[in-house]
């Protein structure tokens, strides 16, 4: 279908759109002539693509590319409603899918309860057939069995069906010939050796049933978009995905590959934050997204980390993702006592109805009530221009729980302490447990809240600086619009290097080549067959060891490189290295990646239009503190002072000082001492 | 209620902080170790003690560590003065441990910049299953009447000694096990873990200084035990009696009786365990840090999510345990089923209890064993030593919202299972079935979960040890529910002509196996809930 399209590669970004889908609001970055536009509208959840068609008509935009953040995955797993779909897997191995790895989800609980699998006991089948770890057949696949199994589901209302048999990461026979026979008869077929090539039954088991569970879904939405998308424009427009792990897809292979959709609005905003951090020059970054019902955290060391552990409700995940942590912790994250007596601040969230006390109709004491009380947020500030803020409803509210601190606003001091160390929590997980010095990071601060909290939580970790994008507001749409278009192609190895081997390791060598030409030709398809880079990476751990480090493996994979970059991931992670223990090589990964657009995304931050004024608010203790608008920084602020715009709040503390850069990202640093 | 220095911010945040010290030390332990055992299965703990050896916080993956690690603290105390860099190791269940592959470290915290007179601000602690610790059987979970049989014995001794390894000690202990290489491993990992502790704590100490330290963790503590009395105050008062009991001890048939009187008055709960059967020469006796890791889970899962874990917490709760009983076993007696099975049916007798006082909200008895197969031999791919430690799951007892679990670890564990396809990597073994075993839940109202069937074959000879329970009793069902099956072992043994014959097995035997048999288990259903409906 490419081929009927100009090549891509050879056009130009000239109105490019990147479109984020959220649960509340649909945000737009658009990309015309060089110049940016962003804006927002309200998200239609029964029909996600309406926001968008109808955001871009009311705007007279017309994309030629469109890149889209989808919660359609994500909504559907948790919803459960996706495709009927049927299991075919080896005999004695059909409840896999419920035994899992046999834990229970909560150590303590007194009823403990699991989520149902997504195919039931009665759409699994079981047929003879087993290859052995070493790849050996030691059943052959008994193909009248098979079809046998096949005529039952045809019976039954699952069209898409998910293979799964043991050991076909390895050899991968079996698989194929089945998946070829189930789709001669018309079903849509996701297969484990494709899907997800690697060891351990349950978790390949589990994202392949995902993907099959997903994949019709997906591909109706996205057909249905693209169509609309190209009904009100002159000619094609390009739609593209965002994956999981930061990269594009197209939209045809979005829908066949569904299941690498799941974290897609997550991971444009770590792709923002860090494609931001890079241009203003600090590719060490971590970034910070903190909104009203929770807060993302993810380590960028130079580079998007890729995790490939995500579960979503009990169901093992393991495409990759971008290494995103989360914590309950937003701005209407609810203060309380437990019985101890001790202040805690969510899990609960006040959410967007009732909401924070302070937006007029709840009554339980938030974060954003806190800041209120502090006056770090703003009365004369107009929140997105739709809420007034309820100052004395605020106080109200933080003084229910007022008694043990002596004051109101050292209550409200303290919602705002026991929070942050919540998320502080949440940041030394990403990044002291794993070996890196926050010292040498710069915090990326986004989300409606977190420039609120981030010199905060900067001094907690030893983080030097802040940086807060120009956009805070619709970071994601901005990580989407850049996003490279990336393909990944994997497979399991088991295969060991030892401390003395040298040289080239065959059947490495030959993994590589396979997957880097399925890689390539994976993103051909997608229209993409020029500047296409193929980067290399495995998955190692010492012989032994059952948990693996992916490492990059750009600069050689002969028996030297691999084992030296292991050593040093590991040094790196754990503070050790074992140089007289062979390495076992896992996985192998190939990426092909096509870079996405490369330019300045500095956008005027829009000023709420409020006047630079002075007013008391509570640090340390209450002092004369600066208030202006974002559009009215144009040199060095020295805190305390509070800096506003439209989506989201910047305060600089004492001892800290705000810089605006020429990209228009803002740099808060800690004051020499 | 609080002092005015500890204003209730500062204990969550402190919490906080010292609970995360402890999931580091997990986590590094995890992603270091080499044996499946802790790795997949994260059969381990760490934990973060006080000056005084009180808990402050614990990474537990394992509730039967939960009582337990305070006591190694305990034992060590016979090593002191200590120095910095020092770190001693131990497993004598009578002496701070629990079973013989659980090896415990513990070391001592010094502040930063401290003498050499100063003692230690606090001890940090790992526990971490070994899947082989020497003895008579591989896997050192043998069918035993001493403990002695069961495995290398370490009191609690230095294994470092000023940041120096005392080889000596080292050698003596791997020279002892079947898989050495890997044991070395795993210990480094241990080892790596209470250092990173060790820096962590010393690092927390002087952001708070010393006298801000030990208020603050003196706070934790208090704050803890209003946790539980906050909870103990909203149950009913009274004396509630229960019985449960072992189907054996592995060398006779006869039931082995467990009996509880429960008192709970005003904010108190005492657990008192007379009329429980003396020790036996066998390996089901519990030592008491076990019993009271028992009971405090079943506490633990009536206080509400997110309770911190720390001494304070178990302050309210007082314990009458029969001496040399097997709730208290003393030296010389086998203990390796008393950590893993007996641990199980105290629970099921504390649960029991509570059942009488909260009918609408406790779940009837879960499968009530780990059914651990342990085994090892010679692997004929390539001539190595292998030893090999299983657990597998079973049904859970149905409660007032729903059915139980099926195929699921249940109360004093919760340890993953080893993959087929991580499994045969690694041994001579082949899964030939892991499913969901119908019809085993006991009906109910809300039917108990349904215990799995799991069949592994051997691909060369070997030693397999199975250690099981409610394999003639079964799980109790709960408000009129009826009882979950039994659980069964056989052997399958392969006939010259291809096909298998199959031989019950007995909970508790050592059996030489050849390649080609099948082992299968049949683990039991979990107890029903409420009356089932007529049919």
């Amino acid at each position: 279908m490419a081929q009927s399209h100009d090549r891509l590669d050879e056009r130009s970004h000239d109105r490019l759109l990147g479109v984020d889908v959220g649960g509340t609001f649909t945000d737009f970055v658009f990309l015309r002539d060089g110049e940016i536009e962003i804006a927002k509208r309200p998200s239609t959840p029964d029909d996600p693509g309406r926001a968008i068609i109808n955001g871009l008509t009311e705007f007279g935009w017309t994309p030629e590319e469109v890149v889209h953040g989808s919660t359609v995955a994500t909504n559907t797993l948790l919803t459960r409603t996706g495709a009927p779909t049927a299991l075919i897997t080896t005999a004695g191995f059909r409840d896999t899918l419920v035994i899992g790895r046999q834990a229970r989800p909560d150590l303590y609980a007194l009823h403990p309860q699991r989520h149902e699998p997504l195919v039931p006991r009665r759409l699994r089948y079981e047929v003879d057939e087993r290859i052995a770890a070493d790849g050996t057949v030691i059943a052959p696949l008994d193909l009248a069995q098979l079809d046998a199994v096949l005529d039952r589901i045809a019976r039954t209302r699952a069209r898409s069906v998910a293979i799964c048999f043991l050991f076909s990461f390895i050899n991968p026979e079996h698989e194929q010939s089945a998946a070829e026979r189930a789709r001669s008869r018309g079903f849509d077929v996701s297969a484990s050796y494709e899907v997800l090539p690697q060891h351990r039954e349950f978790e390949r088991m589990s994202t392949t049933t995902a993907n099959a569970y997903l994949a019709p879904v997906m591909t109706r939405y996205l057909d249905s978009l693209e169509s609309k998308l190209e009904d009100r424009s002159e000619g094609d427009v390009r739609l593209r995905i965002m994956q999981s792990n930061g990269g594009s897809l197209s939209a045809g292979s979005a829908g066949r590959n569904a299941v690498r959709t799941v974290l897609s609005g997550p991971a444009g905003g770590v792709a923002g934050a860090f494609a931001a951090a890079e241009t203003d020059g600090f590719p060490q970054a971590m970034t910070f997204d903190m909104g009203g019902t929770s807060a993302d955290v993810a380590l960028c060391p130079g580079r998007l980390l890729e995790r490939t552990d995500l579960v979503v409700d009990d169901m093992p995940i393991r495409t990759p993702a971008v290494n995103l942590h989360t914590v309950g912790a937003g701005g209407g994250s609810i203060a309380w006592f437990d019985p101890g007596g001790a202040l805690r601040v969510g899990p609960q969230s006040a959410g967007a109805d009732p909401g924070p006390a302070a937006y007029g109709r709840g009554t339980l004491p938030t974060v954003t009530d806190a800041h209120t009380v502090l006056g770090r947020l703003r009365p004369e500030q107009q929140l997105g221009g739709t809420v007034d803020l309820d100052v004395e409803r605020a106080r109200e509210a933080i003084s229910t729980i007022a008694e043990p601190f002596g004051s109101v606003d050292g209550a409200a001091r303290a919602v705002i302490d026991v929070v942050n160390a919540n998320m502080a929590r949440a940041l030394r997980v990403i990044s002291v447990e794993r070996g890196y010095d926050p010292a040498n990071f710069t915090l990326v601060a986004f989300g409606g809240a977190g420039p609120l909290h981030a010199c905060d939580l900067a001094d907690a970790l030893g983080i030097p600086q802040v940086l807060v994008p120009p956009a805070p507001g619709v970071l994601s749409a901005a990580g989407m619009l850049i996003s490279d278009i990336t393909r990944d192609a994997e497979q399991g190895l088991h295969l060991t290097i030892g401390p003395e081997d040298a040289g080239s390791v065959g059947r490495l060598d030959e993994a590589f080549s396979v997957i880097s030409e399925q890689a390539r030709a994976a993103i051909g398809e997608d229209g993409y067959d020029s500047n296409v880079r193929i980067e290399f990476a495995a998955d190692l751990r010492y012989l032994g060891q059952s948990h693996e480090l992916t490492v990059s493996l750009n600069d050689g994979h002969d028996a030297q490189s691999v084992r030296n970059a292991f050593h040093e991931a590991h040094v790196e992670r754990f503070g050790f290295s074992n140089a007289s223990t062979p390495v076992e090589v896992v996985t192998a990964r190939a990426k092909a990646r096509h870079e996405g657009y490369r330019g300045d995304l500095g956008v005027a931050s829009a000023s709420d239009g409020s006047q630079s004024h002075t007013v008391n608010v509570s640090w340390d203790r209450e002092r004369a503190t600066r208030v202006m608008s974002r559009g009215s920084v144009d040199e060095s602020v020295s805190g305390p002072a509070i800096i506003t715009q439209v989506d989201t709040t910047v305060t600089v503390p004492p001892g800290w000082s705000a810089t605006p850069l020429s990209t228009g990202s803002l740099l808060v640093k800690r004051d020499q001492r | 209620m609080t002092t005015p220095e500890i204003n209730p911010a500062r204990l969550a945040i402190f919490d906080s902080l010292v609970s995360s010290i402890a999931e580091e030390m997990g986590a590094a332990l995890r992603h270091t170790a080499l044996s499946p055992n802790i790795k997949e299965r994260a059969d381990f703990s760490c934990a973060v003690f006080d000056h005084e050896g009180q808990l402050l916080a614990q990474a537990a993956h394992i509730p039967v560590h939960l009582g337990a690690m305070p006591e190694s603290v305990r034992a060590v105390e016979r090593l002191e003065p200590w120095r910095p860099g020092d770190l001693a190791i131990l497993n004598d269940p009578f002496l701070g441990g629990t079973h013989l592959p659980d090896v415990t470290m513990v070391s001592p915290v010094f502040a930063h910049g401290a003498g050499e007179d100063d003692a230690p601000i606090g001890y940090v602690a790992s526990r971490a299953h070994q899947a082989d610790i020497g003895g008579m059987a591989p896997g050192s979970m043998p069918v035993a009447r001493e403990l002695i049989q069961e495995g290398l014995v370490i009191p609690p001794i230095r294994l470092y000694r000023n940041g120096e390894l005392v080889e000596e000690a080292m050698d003596l202990i791997l020279r002892n096990v079947r898989t050495p290489d890997e044991r070395r491993g795993d210990f480094n990992a241990q080892i790596a873990a209470q250092r990173l502790g060790e820096r962590r704590i010393a690092d927390l100490h002087s952001e708070y200084g010393d006298d801000g330290y030990k208020q603050t963790t003196e706070a934790l503590l208090d704050y803890g035990e209003r946790l539980t009395r906050a909870a103990l105050r909203e149950l009913p008062h009274g004396v509630w009696s229960f019985a449960d009991s072992l189907d054996d001890d592995g060398h006779t048939e006869e039931p082995v009786p467990i009996r509880l009187r429960l008192t709970l008055d005003e904010d108190r709960a005492h657990f008192d365990f007379s009329g429980t059967a003396p020790q036996r020469a066998a390996s089901i006796n519990a030592v008491a840090p076990v019993t009271r890791s028992a009971c405090y889970y079943v506490i633990r899962c009536l206080l509400p999510p997110d309770t911190p874990m720390n001494s304070g917490l178990f302050r309210p709760i007082t314990f009458t345990l029969p001496e040399r009983s097997i709730v208290a076993a003393q030296t010389p007696v086998a203990v390796a089923a008393g950590n893993v099975e007996t641990s199980q049916r105290i629970v099921d007798t504390v649960w029991g209890a509570f059942n009488q006082l909260l009918p609408e909200r406790m779940p009837a008895a879960s499968s009530g064993t780990m059914n651990n197969l342990t085994a090892g031999g010679i692997d004929p791919r390539n001539g190595q030593p292998w030893a090999y430690y299983e657990t597998s799951g079973g049904g859970l007892g149905g409660g007032p919202e729903s059915p139980g679990l099926d195929a699921a670890h249940s109360h004093m564990t919760n340890t993953l299972n080893t993959p087929a396809e991580a499994l045969e990597l690694a041994y001579p073994l082949r899964v030939v079935e892991n499913s969901i075993r119908p019809r085993s839940g006991g009906r109910g109202r809300r039917r108990g979960g349904h215990g799995l069937v799991r069949r592994t074959e051997f691909l060369g000879s070997a030693q397999v040890t199975l250690i099981t329970e409610r394999r003639s009793q079964q799980a109790w069902g709960a408000q009129g529910g009826e009882a979950g099956s039994s659980g069964r072992n056989s052997l399958e043994v392969r006939r010259a002509d291809g096909t298998r014959s199959r031989r019950r097995l007995p909970g508790k035997i050592t059996v030489d196996v050849e390649a080609g048999d099948i082992i299968r288990l049949e683990t039991p259903g979990g107890g029903g809930w409420g009356e089932a409906q007529p049919r």
